[in-house]
C-alpha cells in the first residue's frame, strides 16, 4: 500500500483509464526530448565539410541544443504550472518544427547553432517537463510504472531515430533530411494532444472538501479546517500554512527550503558529471582497444536494447509493496551500480569483456533513467513537480554540459580511457553513497513528521468536537433561554 | 618537376630495353640514348615463399630501380632443375625464362624492373615451373576511405566534395579533379569557369566546390592524388535534386499529425458532449476540455473557478 506521500492533490488522481493514452503520450514527448539532439550527430560530418568548420565547432550544435533544452526547464515549468501540459506541448512541437525547417535553409554555422540550437531546444524544454508533469497528475498508486514506461520513450525513439536518420541522410543530403526531421518532430504536437487535462471533479476521500484548483495549485484554501490535515500528511505540510505569493503560481522558490529537494539537488549535480560521458565514449573506447566500427556501433545498440527492457521493468519493481514506500534507497542503490560499473570496466578485456560491460551499464542506465524523476515527485509531491523539475534542469545544465568535455580532456591529459571511467565511478558512487545516508536520516525525520501531525490532528480534530459540543449547548440554551 | 622527369624516365627506359628486355608499350627506337641526369635510386624486395603463391602489396611514390627476389622452399619433387619465369599483369614477359637449380633446399630467381612511370605500375609475377608463385603488386599510394554513398544536393546550392589522403602515405604533390562525362574522365580547371568550380588544395586534403548547382551537375567526380610515379583515383558521385523532393514526405507527415490531433480532439469533444447529455450538468469542465489549437489560456481561465458539490 503505497504511503500518502502526497495525496493533497484534491482530488483522486485515475490511476488508469486515459492515464495510459498520456503515458503514451510522455512516451514520444520524452523520447524526443531526449533522443533527438542525439540523434543528430549523424549529420555532423557532412555538415563540418559543407560549411568547412572543426569538429569541434559542429558539435557546439549537440551542446546548444541539449543547453537550450535543460535551461528552458523553468519557463517551461513556469508555463505549465499557467496553463497545464497541454497548451505547452504544442507549442513545443511546433517550435522544433520550425527551428529545423528554418536550419535546412540555414547559409551559415550560426544560423544553425539558433535554430536548431536554441529554438529547436527550447521546443524540447516545452516538451519535457510538460510531459513529466501530467504524469504525476494522472497516477499515484501506479505513478513509477508509469514513470518507468514513460522513460522508456527515450532509448525507443533513439533506437528509431537512428537508422531513420541514416536514411534520409542517404536519400536526401542533410538540408532535405532537417526538413523532413521538422515534420516527424511535429508528432510532439500529437503527442500534446492526447495530454488532456485530468478530471478533477472525481470526489477525493469524503473528509476533503476544500474547493479545488487547477494546474500547480496551492493549497491555500485547504489550510483552514484541521479535518483536512489528514492529507496533509507529508513534508508540504510545513510549507503550505504559509502564505502563498504571486510568484508562487509561476515557480516555486520555497522548493530551496525543502529537504528532501536539496538533497536530491545536491546528489544529482554530482552526479551528472558523471552520467553522459560513459555513454558517448563506449564506441570510441572500443576502437581504442582495436575493435572495428561496426562491432562498437552494435556495442551501443545492446546498451539501447537493456536500456529499453529494464526501464519499464524498474518502474514495476519501484511500485510493488515493498519497494514504494523506501523508494529513495532503490534510487541510491541505482546510481552507486553505476559508479560499481564503471569502476570495474577498464577490467574489461577484449570483445567480449566490453559486451558484459554494455549490458551491466544499459541495465544501471535504464534503472537510474526510469527512478530518476519518480523519486523527485515522490520527494516534493506532484503539486511542487513542475516547479521543481524546473529548477532540476536548470541546474543541472551544468554538468551535464561540461561533463564530456571534462572526461574527453582525462582521455587527451592521460592518453588512457580507464582513468575517465575510474573518475565517472567516482562521480557516481560518492553521490549515490550520500543520497543512501541522507535518505535514512531523511526517512526518519518524514516518519517523526508524520506521527507528530497524526497527533496534531487528533487534538484538534478533538477540539472541534468539544466546539461543536459547546455550541449545541449553547443553542440548546438559547432555545431554552 | 614532372615534365623532366618525364623526360629522364623515358631515356633510362630505352636503356634498359636494350640490356633487359622487359615489356613495356613506350619503346621509343629512334631517340639517341643520353646519359642520365641523376642516377636512379634502387630497392630491393624479397620474399620466401612457403606454400604455393603468396602476394606482396608495394606502395611506389617515385621513381626507382626495384629487385625483386622469389625465394621457394620447393615442394615434395624437388626436382634439381626447374624453369622459372616473371609475368606483368597476367601476361609472360618476354625473354625472362630462366633454369633454376635447387640450391640450399630453395629455389631462387630474382629480376631488377625499372619503375619509372604509370605504365610500369602493375602485378609482377614470378613463377617457379607452374607450381608455385609470388605476386608483387606495385602502384602509388592508395586514397583509403572512399565514399560509397552518393553526395546529395540541391539546385541552387553548392556542393563539396572532399578527398584525403591517408595520413600513414606519403603526400601527393598536387591533386586534380576529373569529372566524368560519359565517355571519359574530363579534367576540371577551375580558371575555365571560375564561378562555377573551386579547387582548395591543402596537403593531404582536397576540396571541390560547384557553385550554382543544375541538375546537370549530377554525375561522377574523380579526385586524383599525383605522386611522381603517377595518379591515383577515387570517386565520388553527386546527385542534384529539386527542393520538391524531401517537400513531399513533409508534407505529407505535418498532414498526418494534423488529422492525428484533429481526431484526438473530436474524439475528447464527442466524449464530454456525452457525459453532458447524460446530466452530468457543469460546464466547467466541457471549457476545460476544448482546448483549440491556439488558445493556450484554457486553465488559466479556469483556475479561480470555485466548483459547487
Amino acid at each position: 500500500m503505497p504511503p500518502p506521500a502526497a495525496t493533497n492533490l484534491g482530488y483522486t488522481p485515475p490511476d488508469g483509464g486515459w492515464g495510459w493514452a498520456v503515458v503514451f503520450g510522455a512516451f514520444i514527448s520524452i523520447g524526443f526530448s531526449y533522443a533527438f539532439p542525439k540523434s543528430l550527430t549523424i549529420y555532423f560530418k557532412e555538415i563540418q565539410e559543407y560549411f568547412s568548420v572543426s569538429y569541434s565547432e559542429i558539435a557546439w550544435v549537440s551542446s546548444v541544443m541539449l543547453a537550450s533544452m535543460y535551461a528552458g526547464g523553468p519557463i517551461s515549468s513556469m508555463l505549465v504550472n499557467r496553463y497545464g501540459s497541454r497548451p505547452v506541448v504544442l507549442v513545443g512541437g511546433i517550435m522544433v518544427c520550425t527551428g529545423m525547417v528554418l536550419a535546412s535553409f540555414g547559409t551559415s554555422i550560426i544560423h544553425l547553432y539558433l535554430c536548431v540550437g536554441v529554438i529547436g531546444g527550447f521546443g524540447l524544454a516545452f516538451n519535457l517537463q510538460p510531459a513529466l508533469t501530467i504524469i504525476g497528475t494522472y497516477f499515484q498508486a501506479k505513478r513509477p510504472l508509469a514513470n518507468g514506461l514513460a522513460m522508456t520513450g527515450s532509448p525507443v525513439v533513439l533506437f528509431t531515430l537512428a537508422p531513420l536518420n541514416q536514411f534520409l541522410f542517404d536519400s536526401f543530403g542533410w538540408r532535405g533530411s532537417f526538413l523532413i526531421l521538422g515534420s516527424i518532430v511535429m508528432n510532439c504536437c500529437v503527442a500534446g494532444a492526447l495530454m488532456r487535462p485530468v478530471n478533477k471533479r472525481v470526489q477525493p476521500k469524503p473528509t476533503n472538501e476544500s474547493p479545488k484548483r487547477n494546474g500547480g495549485g496551492e493549497e491555500a484554501e485547504t489550510v483552514n479546517t484541521g479535518a483536512q490535515s489528514a492529507d496533509l500528511l507529508n513534508e508540504d505540510s510545513q510549507t503550505a500554512s504559509k502564505g502563498q505569493s504571486n510568484v508562487h503560481k509561476l515557480i516555486d522558490i520555497s522548493l530551496f527550503k525543502h529537504r528532501g529537494f536539496l538533497i536530491y539537488l545536491a546528489g544529482n549535480v554530482i552526479m551528472f558529471f558523471g552520467f553522459f560521458a560513459p555513454v558517448v565514449f563506449l564506441a570510441p573506447y572500443a576502437k581504442h582497444l582495436g575493435i572495428d566500427e561496426y562491432s562498437a556501433a552494435f556495442l551501443l545498440s545492446i546498451f539501447a536494447l537493456v536500456d529499453m527492457f529494464i526501464r519499464p521493468a524498474t518502474g514495476f519493481i519501484g511500485n510493488t509493496k515493498w519497494v514504494r514506500p523506501r523508494i529513495q534507497y532503490f534510487f541510491s542503490f541505482a546510481v552507486s551500480y553505476n559508479g560499481v560499473c564503471h569502476l570495474l570496466c577498464p577490467l574489461a578485456s577484449g570483445y567480449l569483456g566490453l559486451v558484459v560491460y554494455a549490458v551491466f551499464f544499459g541495465l544501471a542506465f535504464g534503472m537510474l533513467s526510469a527512478l530518476l524523476f519518480e523519486v523527485l515527485m515522490d520527494l516534493v509531491g506532484a503539486n511542487r513537480f513542475s516547479s521543481a523539475v524546473g529548477l532540476v534542469t536548470i541546474i543541472e545544465c551544468g554538468p551535464v554540459l561540461l561533463g564530456p568535455p571534462l572526461s574527453g580532456a582525462l582521455v587527451d591529459i592521460f592518453g588512457d580511457y580507464k582513468y575517465m571511467y575510474y573518475a565517472c565511478g567516482v562521480f557516481m558512487l560518492v553521490p549515490g553513497i550520500f543520497f543512501f545516508i541522507m535518505h535514512y536520516y531523511n526517512y526518519k525525520k518524514l516518519d517523526e513528521e508524520q506521527r507528530q501531525s497524526v497527533a496534531v490532528e487528533m487534538k484538534t480534530s478533538e477540539e472541534t468536537v468539544e466546539l461543536k459540543m459547546n455550541q449545541d449547548d449553547k443553542t440548546v440554551d438559547a432555545a431554552d433561554g | 618537376m614532372s615534365a623532366s622527369w618525364k623526360q629522364l624516365s623515358s631515356q633510362i627506359l630505352l636503356l634498359l630495353i636494350s640490356c633487359r628486355h622487359i615489356n613495356t608499350k613506350t619503346s621509343s627506337p629512334t631517340q639517341p640514348p643520353l646519359a642520365p641526369i641523376t642516377p636512379l635510386k634502387t630497392d630491393v624486395r624479397s620474399i620466401v615463399l612457403k606454400g604455393e603463391s603468396h602476394t606482396e602489396k608495394m606502395e611506389l611514390v617515385n621513381p626507382v630501380n626495384l629487385t625483386l627476389e622469389c625465394t621457394w622452399t620447393g615442394n615434395q619433387n624437388k626436382l634439381p632443375n626447374i624453369t622459372g619465369y616473371w609475368r606483368k599483369d597476367g601476361e609472360e614477359i618476354q625473354n625472362s625464362r630462366l633454369s633454376v637449380q635447387f640450391h640450399n633446399g630453395q629455389y631462387n630467381i630474382q629480376q631488377v624492373f625499372s619503375i619509372v612511370s604509370e605504365e610500369n605500375l602493375g602485378n609482377y609475377s614470378c613463377v617457379f615451373g607452374n607450381e608455385a608463385k609470388i605476386s608483387f603488386i606495385l602502384e602509388a599510394p592508395q586514397i583509403g576511405e572512399e565514399r560509397d554513398k552518393p553526395i546529395i544536393s540541391y539546385v541552387g546550392d553548392s556542393a563539396v566534395i572532399t578527398c584525403k589522403m591517408d595520413d600513414a602515405k606519403p603526400m601527393p604533390n598536387t591533386w586534380n579533379w576529373y569529372r566524368y562525362n560519359g565517355t571519359e574522365k574530363e579534367q576540371i580547371f577551375v580558371a575555365a569557369e571560375p564561378h562555377h568550380y573551386e579547387i582548395i588544395n591543402k596537403e593531404r586534403k582536397t576540396r571541390l566546390v560547384v557553385h550554382n548547382l543544375t541538375e546537370a551537375d549530377s554525375g561522377l567526380y574523380y579526385c586524383g592524388a599525383v605522386y611522381a610515379i603517377g595518379t591515383t583515383m577515387s570517386h565520388v558521385e553527386l546527385k542534384v535534386i529539386t527542393f520538391m523532393e524531401p517537400l513531399k514526405p513533409f508534407i505529407t507527415i505535418v498532414v498526418e499529425v494534423v488529422v492525428l490531433v484533429a481526431a484526438i480532439l473530436l474524439y475528447e469533444r464527442s466524449q464530454s458532449k456525452k457525459k453532458a447529455t447524460a446530466g452530468d450538468g457543469t460546464t466547467a469542465d466541457q471549457k476545460n476540455m476544448l482546448p483549440q489549437g491556439d488558445d493556450n489560456a484554457t486553465e488559466g481561465s479556469s483556475s479561480m473557478r470555485q466548483r459547487k458539490v
